[in-house]
């Protein structure tokens, strides 16, 4: 952590949205987000394989000629699954509380919890 | 793309990026180009395939006005999810101008500091407000607009404007974003051959864009420059010095200066007047008029009025002023010019109103050549009003 001050992060005025329902304006702001770091990510990936063929380690034809074996593949599709699964979390998790015990199906349920510890005494 | 426009000018006051800093930013611009010359098209489409005919259907007349696209082309998909898109891409460029700056904010302070040797000047003044119109909302959604100070002789929200400008405007601006007053200078060697002005001032010259344009065009004359805002202001200075221009800043309302009365060739400003408010830019005009010498000139540059605009491009232009914290944009672009050069004291005969090129024209043949939000820039033209004294 650095001890620099922090710069204001939000304009001071009324943010606009565009969208009927402005919970898809923030999501196309995530997704932008998401996108801005996959553009760094690629652009740093870059870097390494400019770097390395100049140093004459590998260039972009051994990329494209790399053969990956069996097992890397495996770790690859395993590892795209779990990055997919992270992203779309929200569409099987509504999914997954249908399917869980009674209670988890909606908001009255969690309120009869709320309130049944709150009450509980020993 | 020449690197003119890939690569901003370097001078000492630019914090060094990371390279994952500089990564983002050129994401901010990448994504910008893409909503410009990608998305923004189909603005048009989607207004001329369905919702114009809309309007003509349910209201029984073409629309004239921006008002009456306005309640029908705000309810379309496509203008909905490019403003969505326009809105985040400007959140992710200030952002991402913001990064650097914050981390290297303790050196840039340290650096502004000119010690000596100085060619020009700065006079700050600290009993100066911030005036109504700046501290309302923070313009162009800035965080912390032009004047927010959070170390003592910050520089911070200078060294964030100089660097978003250029991503902003795409490096059509230039590689020091001075192309206002290029073009300003260009203009006015057309209208006034040989013209020498032996004091100019810049109003409201925040970070010294076009102000170091004026030194570099007429060394010989003096150049003053004033803004509210002195984090703009010592950054302009530290500015200004590390590219050996002598240019005299100091923190004055352009409204109400302290300079004598006839003692200027020219004055002009870089899209100033639409950050200002009714009230306060009769007042700028009205002191234009009082620093004039007799047969000086002033000259103010922004984007064209909306009068005798088509309505939709007057309702595209007129994106920013909700949507992007220009609470004034509107109201400017709908002024009576000439009766507000009339009410200062100008002769009405002498005000005018005109289309300048833009003098950056390396890449004019990819610009839009449309004045849209997003884009001012891509408009290869400044609207310049002013008068002659």
């Amino acid at each position: 952590m650095s001890d620099n001050p922090t710069l204001p992060r939000k304009a001071k005025g009324e943010r606009p949205f565009f969208f009927a329902d402005p919970d898809v304006d923030k999501l196309l702001a995530m997704l932008m987000g998401l996108a801005g770091e996959v553009s760094v990510m690629r652009d740093r990936m870059d870097t390494i394989e400019q770097l390395a063929a100049q140093r004459g380690l590998f260039n972009a034809t051994d990329i494209e000629a790399f053969e990956p074996t069996a097992e890397v593949m495996q770790q690859r599709a395993a590892r795209r699954q779990e990055m997919l699964g992270e992203i779309t979390r929200i569409v099987y998790s509504e999914i997954e509380g249908l399917e869980g015990r009674p209670e988890d199906k909606d908001r009255a349920s969690y309120a009869e919890a709320m309130s049944m510890v709150e009450q509980e005494t020993d | 793309m020449d690197m003119n426009e890939l690569e901003q000018g370097r001078h000492d006051m630019l914090p060094k990026p990371t390279h994952d800093e500089l990564a983002r930013q050129q994401f901010a611009r990448s994504f910008k180009e893409h909503i410009v010359a990608k998305i923004h098209p189909g603005v048009r489409v989607a207004y001329e395939k369905r919702v114009e005919p809309e309007i003509t259907k349910t209201t029984g007349k073409a629309p004239v006005l921006r008002t009456d696209v306005e309640p029908f082309m705000t309810k379309d998909p496509h203008y909905q999810m490019w403003s969505a898109l326009l809105r985040t891409s400007q959140e992710i460029m200030w952002s991402a101008a913001q990064k650097p700056v914050e981390r290297d904010l303790e050196g840039l302070v340290r650096r502004s500091k000119v010690n000596g040797g100085a060619k020009g000047s700065l006079t700050l003044d600290p009993s100066l407000a911030v005036p109504r119109y700046l501290s309302a909302v923070d313009i162009h959604c800035q965080p912390g607009g032009y004047h927010t100070e959070v170390v003592s002789d910050d520089v911070a929200p200078g060294a964030v404007y100089d660097r978003a400008v250029f991503i902003y405007a795409m490096g059509q601006m230039g590689p020091d974003n001075s192309d206002i007053g290029r073009s300003i200078i260009e203009w006015l060697k057309e209208r006034r051959p040989g013209f020498e002005p032996a004091r100019i001032l810049d109003m409201g010259c925040s970070v010294g864009h076009s102000t170091v344009a004026y030194a570099e065009q007429w060394p010989q004359a003096e150049v003053q420059a004033i803004d509210v805002a002195s984090p703009m202001l010592r950054y302009a200075h530290a500015r200004a010095e590390s590219m050996g221009k002598e240019i005299h800043y100091s923190q004055q309302n352009a409204e109400g200066t302290n300079f004598e009365d006839n003692s200027f060739d020219l004055i002009v400003s870089s899209i100033l007047l639409h950050e200002t408010s009714q009230k306060s830019i009769k007042n700028i005009i009205a002191e234009c008029h009082r620093l004039l010498k007799p047969g000086g000139i002033m000259v103010h540059a922004e984007t064209p009025p909306y009068a005798g605009m088509e309505a939709f491009d007057a309702f595209m232009l007129d994106w920013d002023t909700v949507n992007n914290n220009e609470p004034f944009w509107r109201r400017s672009h709908e002024i009576d010019l000439k009766q507000l050069a009339a009410d200062s004291g100008f002769d009405p005969d002498k005000e005018f109103e005109e289309m300048a090129s833009s003098a950056f024209q390396v890449a004019k043949a990819k610009r839009s050549n449309k004045f849209q939000g997003g884009d001012f820039g891509g408009g290869g033209f400044w609207f310049l009003y002013g008068a002659e004294k």
